[in-house]
């Protein structure tokens, strides 16, 4: 293992710790009703690992996502993803902080808006961003997975930025969130199937259940590759056809996990009481927000008509 | 096992790229038809050709005609040709297959017999696995070499055996000793001369009106006892070493793939949105396969175990490339569709049963797939 790949080892295994101890079931569930996970946000902080990737922590942002995925596979109730952009844009900085899109003079879908004390607005067409510190909540809302997402009021007197591609790295996060949750899913699959006795015996033994967790390691495994190749075409001239390739494959993968999953939990697996949905309904949500399949497939598919039948192989067949 | 590591291909593979390139601009009088199906295209001067760039036989030993390149660069080489639907389809086998085994199973003297050739582009191979009553259940092979002297008697029937009348030897999975218990056990593989031993090869016509896969009958064929690869009894073990190799390469996901060329060139410079993202979508697929499978390059670089890796590359390939024949008909509007887009649209639909069926069923890879999470 080389210096780079132990570092990030670490941080994922002290995180992966955190997580499993803290970010439970009783924890989701509170976080849904509106109160933010403080005690955990003040572990992952402690840890420093809300600066991951910024200059001067000796990680990078391929650590920085890797985390990302981490916090997608443990739903953590948190804006963490957005906090760890707005330090990789506007430099380290130490509170909680999130990203909404900016529309209509206000910014939108703020994951926390309500509890940070920073919100960047991004464009999907502009790499101008706006930087609102003490946000003003103008209204309260949720995803459906039950995720805050707010509006805050965009004042004239914002600070603008230039972040290249900041919304796609956006849907990079996204995608590492996804990733991370369909490996759960994934679990969990396999942990209940193991588990519950139907005709005498485990129904992971029945083959079609077997041929149902088959097509999900596949596709979670798409998955993950797909959003760790957007992670590492960051800061190249293809990042942004890299992160419709991913988002794209990631979103697809994102429903048809969720599907079989559920398939194979039965009517525990509908009830609020088990922890399915707290995965599922996250990986049906994030695959809308920050371009949903079409938006992507479209954006790549329109690149390679212009390049030209002959030229696509070359485009695809790239050293990384 | 989930585990595809991040790879990137070495710089230097990209003058090797671009000097494949080249060659397959050189010698394009060889394609006859725009189809990237590893299996179409049975042209020995070809492969000579490619036997001749030292692009056969690329990762072993100089000893035995190999040039001691990376997986990697294979792997460049390898989709290099199936992309452009170069007539590979004579040495394929034996340079993804049969050599390898032969290499890592077989006794001194095979290796010296059999390697160079293939390596030059010359002796072509097939898998004598499948029978009539053995196909997915392959440990219940019935066809029999039993030892007389210094020879092996052969009686059986192999069947779906790809290219046999018109390769030159077969590998074939046979029973040694009498079924017993272990039903791994008492199997061995043994190389047929197609052309000397006596063994009767007939063409089955396929559904696209080919003739590439066969019935193979083996009436009293008697071979040398050396023709036995590797050790007797050994056979279970050896063939399931093959599936790595068989299952994770670029053409388990490329089959389609100049269905995809035709799809771009028939929907234009500006593309209406649907259209957009069919060809988005499929570039999407093909990007991530590529990756995944570029990462069973690497762990067969480095010697791990990719069974369940490879099964899981060829499931999603195979099913894709199914897939990428309906997503083009959907979008590929009617009268922008080239002769070529119909010649290519079309063969490429009857081969597309196959995709799933060969080398593994995708319901058995499944099965190999859900042994690797636990399941069984
Ligand atoms: C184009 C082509 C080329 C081929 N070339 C070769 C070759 O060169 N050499 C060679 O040896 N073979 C070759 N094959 C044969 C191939 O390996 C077999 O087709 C394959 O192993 C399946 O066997 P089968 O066709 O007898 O189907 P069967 O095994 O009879 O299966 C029929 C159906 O039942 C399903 N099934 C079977 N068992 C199970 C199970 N346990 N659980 C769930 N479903 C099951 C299968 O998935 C399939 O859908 C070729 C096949 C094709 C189509």
């Amino acid at each position: 293992m080389s210096e780079a790949q132990s570092t990030q080892q670490l941080i994922l295994d002290t995180a992966g710790r955190i997580f499993n101890d803290h970010c439970n079931k009783p924890l989701l569930d509170r976080a849904e009703q509106g109160h933010l996970a403080e005690t955990l946000w003040g572990q992952i902080a402690e840890n420093g690992f809300n600066l991951l990737g910024t200059a001067d922590s000796g990680t990078s942002a391929q650590d920085m996502f890797a985390f990302i995925q981490l916090c997608g596979n443990h739903a953590v109730p948190l804006p963490i993803a957005e906090t760890l952009l707005v330090n990789r844009w506007c430099g380290p900085g130490d509170g909680l902080f999130s990203v909404g899109e900016v529309a209509d003079g206000r910014i939108v879908e703020v994951p926390w808006g309500r509890a940070v004390q920073k919100v960047v607005g991004v464009q999907r067409n502009s790499d101008t961003v706006f930087v609102v510190n003490a946000p003003e909540v103008v209204e309260q809302g949720v995803n459906m997975a039950g995720e805050p997402r707010d509006v805050v009021s965009l004042p004239d007197t914002a600070e603008q930025l230039t972040v290249a591609d900041a919304w796609a790295q956006m849907a990079v996060a996204r995608s590492n969130q996804i990733a991370g949750s369909l490996l759960k899913l994934l679990d969990l699959g396999i942990l209940y199937s193991s588990e519950r006795i139907q005709f005498g015996r485990a129904i992971s033994k029945f083959q079609a259940i077997q041929h149902s967790l088959a097509i999900v390691a596949a596709e979670a495994a798409a998955a993950k590759r797909a959003a760790d190749a957007a992670v590492d075409a960051l800061d190249g001239d293809r990042f942004v056809f890299e992160v419709a390739a991913g988002k794209a494959r990631v979103g697809e993968a994102a429903g048809l996990v969720a599907e079989q999953i559920h398939q194979v939990h039965g009517a525990m697996g509908f009830t609020h009481e088990h922890q399915l949905h707290h995965y599922s309904r996250r990986a049906w949500a994030w695959r809308d927000e920050y371009g949903n399949e079409f938006y992507w497939q479209a954006l790549l598919g329109s690149h390679l008509a212009n390049l030209g039948a002959d030229q696509v192989w070359s485009f695809i067949a790239t050293r990384g | 096992m989930l585990q595809f590591d991040r790879i990137s291909l070495a710089e230097q593979t990209e003058s090797l790229r671009a000097e494949v390139r080249e060659f397959l601009k050189d010698n394009d009088q060889h394609f006859p038809l725009p189809i990237s199906d590893f299996t179409t295209g049975h042209d020995p001067e070809f492969s000579r050709k490619v036997g001749d760039k030292g692009w056969i036989g690329m990762c072993w030993p100089q000893q035995y005609g190999g040039s001691e390149r990376s997986f990697f660069e294979r792997y460049v080489v390898t989709e290099e040709l199936v992309s452009a639907g170069a007539p590979v389809s004579a040495h394929w086998i034996a340079d993804r297959q049969s050599g390898p085994l032969l290499l890592r199973f077989g006794t001194e003297q095979q290796k010296q017999t059999y390697l160079p050739q293939i390596a030059r582009g010359e002796a072509y191979f097939s898998i004598g696995m499948s029978e009539p009553d053995s196909g997915s259940d392959l440990a219940s092979v019935r066809t029999t070499a039993v030892k007389e002297g210094d020879q092996y008697r052969i009686n059986g029937t192999k069947i779906w055996t790809t290219d046999a009348h018109r390769n030159h030897y077969i590998i074939c999975l046979v029973r040694t000793e009498p079924p017993s218990e272990n039903r791994h056990a008492g199997l061995s593989q043994i190389i047929v001369d197609l052309k000397n031993d006596g063994a009767q090869a007939k063409p089955i016509k396929n559904i696209a009106g080919n003739e590439e896969f066969n019935e193979v009958v083996f009436e009293d064929v008697m071979v040398p006892a050396d023709r036995i690869v590797g050790e007797p009894g050994n056979g279970w073990t050896q063939v399931t070493s093959e599936l790595a190799y068989e299952r994770s390469g670029p053409e388990r996901f490329l089959s389609a793939y100049r269905v995809f060329v035709e799809l771009v060139r028939a929907c234009g410079e500006s593309p209406a949105p649907h259209e957009a993202a069919a060809i988005g979508r499929i570039a999407a697929h093909f990007m991530t396969l590529r990756r995944m499978s570029i990462s069973v390059a690497g762990m067969l670089e480095n010697d791990k175990d990719a069974v369940v890796e490879a099964a899981l590359v060829k499931e999603l390939g195979n099913n894709f490339e199914k897939e990428v024949v309906e997503v083009a008909r959907l979008a590929a509007p009617m009268a922008a569709r080239s002769p070529r887009f119909r010649d290519t649209f079309e063969q490429t639909l009857l081969l597309s049963p196959s995709f799933t069926l060969r080398g593994g069923t995708r319901e058995i890879l499944r099965g190999v797939i859900a042994r690797g999470l636990g399941l069984r």
